[in-house]
């Protein structure tokens, strides 16, 4: 084993200002997340301009914290791994400024690192045993995807969604509902008093095998509720919720034991904001289970917003000798390739 | 002992390495690049090209408005990292001021101004006396007209500065615009602004944010309708 490499991970893309240390990839040194969902709150959702705000407050302050609890210094640091989209541009821009100046005033490479594809590097940090291939399923606010994780730095997309993510329907719904932000986990709580059977929302299982449409089912959980609404009939929310929450999962779990089935691999994994949820890792690890594979999926703390996931992503592209310029840029629309 | 100067307020992306009086090298362009493109490069060749070492560098002086809020995040963002590596002093320093350094002349009234959006300008007013620079009047968000009411008020003749493109169509006897080698932001001012100790100056790096002025627009929006809740009660 040779020297040990610490890279320092920033993420700042939505309304969490983070950063970590990460010692060889895998061992969590610290992870810091200071996060606004209050602050959010009262506007019913994160407002881009407050949320930058936040971010310029926090930043260093976050970073001091994160170098403190890992008991490193800035001179330790190996590599500056940070953020650089998808997500919104001037958040990212802080996160991304600050990295690049740290970066370059320590004489030290900059790693930009694609968002999704740290939200997938989060189940390196839970599971020490995993190794490529595998497949990974990508579910939050702004993607639903299925990707083939061939090595550490070999991804191959098998499909995505044609219209809003996963993430994005728990939270229209959640809001159409008089949920407080952010609604999914609100969905879910609300779920667990539910009956799933009770209605028959609409399940788009398009012809393209991998793809995704989500926004069919949305529009029929809306027109229902507006129907209800309009008979003066009261609506059992709860059931709302679960038959709602069961017809979405029950699509990324048919898709994703396609998808296993058709490549072949023994191992998925969940990532992104919509892996929290707790029936979807059920029902996806007993459907897993049935066809000869393995679910894995990350603790709570790192299925949100993390700069673990960041610095970890950032090692293994610091292993393959990948360094970012200077002048790179935020990519608020970056995307799995 | 060597001053890092930075302003990133307006579309013009400028640095300058500055000792005492003298600058020792300075940059300004307005290519069209953003700041996060452009900022840190222009960075690296200052110290490249001038030969200056890291530790040579005692002060880091960034424009923290008001100006465009993305902007002056990137360059506070950038600064306070810098500052926190080299454990160095961070100041923090009011664009408008900086601008009425470009023009150290006496007997005119100097009336830096910067677009506010929606038909409105931020305006400071300054004068040099024996100098120094004297604060006439604080930042304030005008309309157009009111701007020239202002400037009117103090009888002077007056140069504006910055982003006053937009005003040409209107000035009168007395005003003119600033050339355009010193109309805009430039660092050198940051520079010798913060030296001359108008500035904020961090806590541990870490105390200084951006002198917005403005609230963002989802603030006001509420708060205009929790008044408009309690008017209702």
């Amino acid at each position: 084993m040779g020297k040990d490499i610490y890279i320092l991970g920033i993420e700042s893309s939505c309304d969490e200002t983070a950063a970590a240390v990460v010692r060889n990839g895998r061992e969590v040194l610290s992870n810091v997340i200071s996060s606004q969902i209050d602050t959010h709150q009262k506007f019913g959702g994160v407002v881009p301009e407050i949320a930058s705000r936040k971010h310029i407050e926090n930043i260093m302050p976050v970073i001091d914290e994160a170098l403190n609890k890992a008991n490193v210094t800035l001179a330790q640091i190996d590599a500056i791994a940070v953020t650089y989209g998808p997500g919104l541009v001037g958040a990212l821009l802080v996160g991304l400024s600050a990295a690049k100046a740290l970066a370059w005033a320590n004489k030290i490479p900059l790693i930009g690192v694609n968002h999704l594809e740290g939200h997938v590097f989060a189940n390196f940090l839970n599971d020490q045993t995993l190794e490529p291939p595998f497949l990974a399923l990508v579910v939050s606010g702004g993607h639903t995807a299925l990707m083939k994780v061939l090595s550490y730095n070999s991804f191959e997309l098998l499909g995505q969604t044609r219209d809003d993510a996963a993430g994005e329907a728990f939270d229209k719904i959640a809001r159409v509902m008089g949920l407080p932000y952010p609604g999914g986990p609100e969905i879910e709580k609300l779920a667990k008093a539910g009956n799933p059977e009770a209605i028959d929302f609409p399940r788009a299982m398009l012809d393209e095998k991998f793809q995704f449409s989500f926004s069919g089912m949305k529009s029929a959980v809306i027109n229902y509720l507006h129907k209800e609404e309009q008979g003066k009939r009261d609506v059992n929310k709860a059931d709302v919720a679960a038959s709602f929450q069961k017809a979405i999962v029950d699509v990324l779990v048919q898709k994703t034991v396609l998808a296993l089935k058709a490549t072949g691999l023994k191992e998925v994994v969940l990532a992104g904001g919509v892996s929290a949820n707790n029936t979807l890792q059920n029902e996806l690890a007993k459907a897993a289970e049935k066809v000869g594979a393995r679910l894995v999926h990350p603790t709570p703390i790192l299925c949100t917003d993390n700069a673990v996931m960041i610095a970890c992503r950032g090692y293994y592209l610091h292993q393959a000798g990948v360094k970012s310029p200077l002048e790179l840029n935020a990519n608020p629309g970056l995307k799995l390739e | 002992m060597v001053t890092l100067a930075i302003d990133t307020s307006t579309k013009v992306c400028t640095v300058a390495l500055v000792k005492g009086d003298e600058v020792i090298a300075s940059y300004e362009a307005n290519i069209g690049l953003t700041h996060s493109e452009a900022l840190m490069v222009q960075i690296d060749q200052l110290f490249t090209e001038s030969k200056t070492d890291f530790d040579q560098i005692s002060k880091i002086a960034v424009s923290i408005g008001p100006g465009s809020f993305t902007g002056l995040r990137i360059g506070l963002a950038t600064a306070e990292a810098m500052a926190y590596s080299w454990k160095c002093e961070l100041c923090g320093v009011n664009t408008l001021k900086a601008l009425a350094y470009n023009i150290q002349e006496e007997n005119i009234l100097l009336a830096p101004v910067l677009d506010a959006q929606k038909g409105n300008y931020y305006l400071a007013l300054y004068t040099w006396q024996q100098g120094k620079l004297i604060e006439k009047q604080a930042v304030e968000v005008v309309s157009k007209e009111e701007l020239f009411t202002k400037i009117a008020s103090y009888g002077m003749k007056t140069i504006l500065l910055g982003e006053c493109d937009k005003l040409v169509d209107s000035l009168k006897a007395e005003i003119s615009l600033a050339s355009e080698d010193v109309r805009m932001p430039k660092a050198t001012s940051v520079a010798q602004a913060a030296n001359a100790g108008s500035t904020v100056s961090g806590k541990e790096v870490f105390g200084i944010t951006p002198y917005y002025i403005r609230k963002s627009e989802a603030e006001e929006l509420w708060e205009k309708k929790q008044q408009a809740l309690q008017s209702e009660q």
